[in-house]
């Protein structure tokens, strides 16, 4: 047995009130220590609210702005992921999360795709991240974080298990959308997600934990939802959607090690073939070789 | 009345396999065997009701948070529309909290009053009747005494009367915001809006609007589920600017008919050829696609001339619900 207590932090952070949402974190860290939680996960951009728009310079933060550095001194004897936005030293502005852990910033993930479509209009505002790294934590497991729409995109959960991850957290914002009667829980959103954090868990034999916000923005409606998802694919815990709150979710981080000996897909993996034929792919793209026909037969 | 019918069971005729939803298992809303069904709901139209009560909640529950209010107040006609955003607003912030303003001009059909008085029993909220008849005729004038308007304005269209009496509405809500100390909440839904059915700044005027995004089929749907009196789910759509009005009469479409064909406009992004393939008349797809866009300056900010670094609306762009901007 590797028991482990999960916190999903479903809130509702307040739009660009940066103290309020710090001090809500603080309380939910202080909750969940108290529940005898080992990870604590919020939503993208628990620090800020979502829909910032220009607030977005005015609420940045550095990564070694005290504020943080105090939320990771509460968060001391416990993991914790909080979303926030980051402000480079060439001040450009992403969307961070950061994993706390020993009373530090342990690790910083910033977000890889920024939708600008449809309702979506994140790259008007922030630079996108350019690392993609799974880390070593003190719950004796690789975590790889991703941030919403980075899951929208099969590479990032499969580098990150490739990159030693067995625990795939996302954190998100997502605006609950599409309420036609034939969804599998009435709403599209939800449905889609869940089809995709399953099928991730599966595929990569890792437990998936995905946290997303609850309340209002603007005319947005973020639906919550959140999940831990087994690593052989099926759901531990879904939480209810739409409602605030601090859910505790006890896994088994030994069941890792036994879907992968009696599934072992990633040690089955062909990481070279795969940067074999990008890199083929990459070139065609660019112009910089001849497309090359696929075999045909005869 | 044009178009293809308006339920088509199982699938939309020429439609992408796998695009259309699957039936909703047979139901006809409200059916009762031997009687009529309460209203038509496309099969793709339907929505999960309780979600959306959900969701419609939060909304209003956030908008006037986010603003600093706890009251609101919105016009009440005795339709469908206002009598639903009545409900959700009590259901989102209690009865107590909500003020309905019934507000008939002299040729209102007496029967909108009695079902917005009916809604107002119901619900338990309070309400005000203000007769607007004074102001408008002290405008366009009445039995032949010109009013401020002069004596042109005794041959006011209809629809000049009607755009004017929506904006009298609009005035007098707004004057009881401030001493109901509530936000106006819009009544609008969204086949209106599409097709530039509305009077702007007039009914169309709003701090929020939670029905804005559903059509006048799913707007039914959810009365039903909500509990609107059957008589103001099934009587005919109306303006109610003068006897027998009715907005299919008037517009020489049905509902379900319009409902369908902007869903697969406007949320399908079928093209007019994809349209017509898709079994709607050529003349209705053209007809809804002038309306459409002859409509678009209604359902957006007024420009504002670029002219300086930093201009609202384009490169100065805030969350209405900014740090500071609820009132104190």
């Amino acid at each position: 047995m590797q028991p482990l207590r999960i916190a999903l932090a479903q809130i509702a952070p307040r739009l660009g009130l940066f103290e309020e949402n710090l001090a809500r974190h603080e309380q939910l860290l202080a909750e969940a220590r108290a529940g005898g939680a080992g990870l604590v996960v919020f939503p993208e951009l628990g620090l800020t609210g979502y829909l910032l728009q220009d607030l977005a310079a005015e609420i940045a933060i550095r990564t070694d702005d005290p504020r943080l550095a105090g939320l990771a001194a509460a968060a001391e004897g416990l993991s914790a992921v909080v979303s926030f936005v980051e402000e480079s030293a060439d001040h450009r502005l992403f969307i961070s999360a950061a994993l706390l852990e020993e009373g530090r910033v342990a690790h910083v993930h910033r977000k890889l795709f920024l939708p600008t479509y449809g309702l979506f209009d994140e790259r008007r505002f922030f630079a996108p991240g350019d690392r993609l790294r799974s880390v070593p934590s003190r719950l004796g497991v690789g975590l790889g974080i991703g941030i919403c729409e980075d899951f929208w995109h099969l590479a990032v959960p499969d580098l990150l298990a490739l990159d030693g991850a067995q625990l795939l957290l996302n954190v998100s914002s997502s605006p609950g959308r599409d309420l036609a009667a034939t969804n599998e829980v009435g709403l599209g959103t939800a449905t889609s997600w869940r089809t995709l954090m399953r099928a991730y868990a599966q595929l990569t034999t890792s437990l998936v934990v995905f946290v997303n916000r609850v309340g209002i923005d603007e005319s947005i409606a973020f639906w919550g939802g959140s999940e831990v998802i087994g690593p052989s694919g099926r759901p531990i815990f879904s939480a209810p959607l739409f409602d605030e709150g601090l859910f505790l979710v006890d896994v088994d981080l030994a069941d890792i090690r036994r879907e992968r000996i009696s599934l072992p897909l990633l040690r089955d993996e062909r990481p070279e073939l795969l940067v074999r034929e990008l890199e083929r792919i990459v070139a065609e793209r660019a112009g910089l070789a001849l497309d090359e026909p696929a075999e045909v037969p005869g | 009345m044009s178009g293809p019918p308006g339920r088509v069971p199982g699938a939309v005729p020429g439609a992408v396999p796998g695009e259309v939803p699957g039936a909703v298992p047979g139901e006809v809303p409200g059916e009762v065997p031997g009687e009529p069904a309460l209203f038509e709901l496309p099969d793709e139209l339907a929505i999960d009701t309780d979600i959306a009560r959900r969701v419609i909640g939060e909304f209003i529950r956030a908008q006037l948070d986010q603003a600093g209010f706890e009251r609101a107040l919105l016009g009440l006609s005795g339709g469908v529309d206002s009598a639903l955003v009545a409900f959700l607003v009590a259901e989102a912030i209690g009865p107590e909290r909500l003020l309905c303003l019934l507000m008939p001009y002299r040729t209102s059909a007496p029967a909108s009053v009695a079902d917005a008085r009916e809604v107002v029993r119901r619900l338990g909220c309070a309400s005000e009747l203000i007769e607007i008849s004074p102001i408008v005729d002290a405008f366009f004038g009445r039995d032949g005494e010109p009013g401020a308007a002069g004596p042109e304005g005794l041959a006011a269209s209809p629809v000049r009367r009607g755009n004017f009496m929506a904006r009298v509405r609009m005035a007098v809500l707004y004057d009881r915001s401030v001493t109901w100390g509530g936000l106006v909440v819009g009544t609008g839904n969204k086949t209106e809006s599409l097709i530039g059915y509305t009077t702007i700044y007039g009914d169309a005027a709003c701090a929020f609007n939670p029905i804005g995004d559903l059509y006048k089929s799913q707007v039914r749907q959810l009365a039903q589920a909500i509990g609107i009196p059957e008589a103001i789910i099934r009587k005919a759509p109306s303006a109610d600017l003068w006897p027998g009005q009715t907005d299919e009469g008037e517009a020489g479409f049905s509902y379900p008919v319009l409902d369908r064909l902007l869903y697969w406009m406007v949320d399908r992004r079928r093209s007019p050829e994809e349209l017509v393939a898709l079994g709607f008349e050529t003349a209705l797809v053209e007809r809804v696609e002038r309306m459409v866009a002859g409509s678009e300056f209604k359902r957006q900010v007024p420009p504002v001339a670029k002219l300086g670094p930093r201009t609202t609306g384009i490169d100065y762009l805030y969350p209405r619900r900014r740090p500071g901007s609820a009132r104190r």
